[in-house]
């Protein structure tokens, strides 16, 4: 028989303390595109506009709105040759605003996503553009506040799909308007 | 501390490393830890076609499968917490989430799942590391593999010479430290009202796992389901509690919080056999 003794559990009340207050911060863009690409030596960053062509050819590859006709990209370079695409996106949960990052290789794939900053919030706060706009693309130094200590929250899982849906609609817009674009800008430099 | 995020597993996953590092061995280190929770996903994924779990429900009745040691493991706890259990914690639950739309299912996929009943043995584990399908039944580990795949990444951090840590997998923890170390604070969700939070506990070197069904209640026209399955009446959870079990090792954490729901028993015979503790909020 176990006798494992078990010290028992304290729980402490917090009185309905709001989820408002937590926000964390994993990495900047910058802090990204490095975690990503760390071979790379050089990254330039651009505002990809869609054509609605493109859009369409979008909705029509992911089954989901293309939403946004500019994306905050950046290309990877490792001494002057492209190794792979970043691309920013923000996604609004039931009550969280998500930044993250999607990593690609050249060929349009996924290599990797990574979670930039994480705020909860209430329904309405979130649905407030403005309010958003305040934490999107911020960096740690530049006005999000970090709750050090109090990280991690248990509950019931919080599901990420629109995080992978985001995801797999920026693998299209990869597909559709970057890799072309660069195959283009290939073509002409070459001609040159 | 030192924190990272990804989506894996249908929620967000996130590894926090207190120790001083260099940043190379920062890198390795969240590198292998997001790696190990990566391969849990591929291979108990319900979605992913090629998944062992796939394979296992698409395969027939009396077919032998060729599973991943991983898989193995989950699936032999999944059948020890059953056995536990007597039928209250159980991974053949996947038919009723199908019916509830909680996963997605083809009709013909539907049509290849036999009907819900409690405790009854869908496959069988050999000695040399496969599987024998013994019934129709669909499998999902989504209330245990998140567990398996936190002390996975907790023993890659281990390997690559990491203290103090903490791996969260939507609500699925585990936290490792020495013991001067501060215990590390886990904020608990109000059930009532998920967006507030209702406790604090301190944690060192254990898991914690939540299980509730505020995020998953569905309504339709039916009735109102969540991802929560009662293992012996196979009927939908939908108390608005919230239960938390603590243990060493986060994949008993997981599966055990699907025991306490459904006896709504924070005392129930099964924990003390595992070494937990639980509560109900």
């Amino acid at each position: 028989m176990k006798t494992t003794a078990i010290a028992p559990l304290v729980l402490i009340s917090l009185a309905g303390m709001s989820t408002s207050a937590f926000a964390t911060q994993y990495l900047t863009a910058e802090q990204a595109q490095k975690v990503m690409f760390p071979d790379a030596t050089e990254f330039k960053s651009a505002t990809l506009q869609l054509t609605l062509d493109q859009m369409q050819q979008i909705e029509k590859l992911v089954g989901l709105p293309a939403r946004s006709a500019a994306w905050r990209t950046a290309m990877a370079y490792k001494d002057g040759k492209l190794i792979g695409y970043i691309v920013l996106d923000d996604v609004v949960g039931k009550f969280e605003l998500i930044s993250y990052a999607v990593g690609l290789l050249p060929d349009a794939s996924v290599k990797q996503i990574e979670i930039l900053n994480y705020r909860e919030s209430h329904g309405a706060e979130i649905r407030n553009t403005n309010w958003r706009q305040q934490f999107v693309g911020k960096s740690a130094s530049a006005g999000l506040r970090i709750g050090e200590g109090i990280s991690n929250i248990s509950g019931a899982t919080l599901s990420c799909t629109h995080v992978t849906d985001g995801a797999r609609r920026i693998a299209a817009v990869a597909q559709v308007a970057m890799v072309s674009t660069s195959i283009t800008a290939a073509t002409a430099t070459q001609k040159k | 501390m030192k924190r990272r995020a990804q989506p894996w597993l249908g929620t967000m996953v996130e590894i926090s490393i207190a120790d001083a590092m260099t940043d190379i061995a920062l890198a390795i280190a969240f590198e292998q830890a997001f790696q190990s929770i990566a391969l849990v996903h591929r291979l108990m994924s319900f979605h992913a076609a090629d998944s062992d779990i796939s394979r296992i429900n698409h395969a027939d009745v009396g077919a032998i499968v060729e599973i991943d040691v991983h898989t193995y493991h989950v699936l032999q706890t999944a059948m020890q917490i059953s056995d536990a259990s007597a039928g209250l914690f159980d991974i053949r639950i996947a038919g009723r989430l199908m019916e509830w739309a909680l996963l997605p299912a083809t009709e013909q996929e539907r049509a290849l799942c036999q009907t819900y009943q409690a405790q009854k043995t869908a496959f069988t584990l050999t000695v040399d590391g496969t599987l024998k399908k013994q019934r129709a039944d669909w499998l999902d580990v989504g209330g245990i593999a998140k567990g398996y795949a936190v002390d996975l990444a907790i023993q890659s951090l281990q390997q690559c010479g990491v203290r103090q840590a903490c791996v969260n997998a939507g609500g699925d923890l585990r936290v490792i430290g020495d013991e001067g170390d501060d215990p590390i604070e886990v904020l608990l969700r109000d059930p009532a009202h998920p967006s507030s939070l209702a406790y604090k506990i301190s944690l060192q070197n254990q898991a914690l796992a939540t299980s509730a069904s505020y995020f998953s209640l569905v309504q339709t026209t039916q009735g109102r389901y969540s991802a929560l399955v009662h293992g012996q009446t196979g009927a939908a959870m939908l108390d608005k509690v919230s239960v938390s079990v603590v243990v060493p090792q986060c994949i008993l954490a997981d599966a055990l919080t699907k025991v306490v729901m459904a006896s709504a028993d924070a005392d129930h015979a099964c924990l003390t056999q595992f070494d937990a503790q639980a509560f109900i909020i």
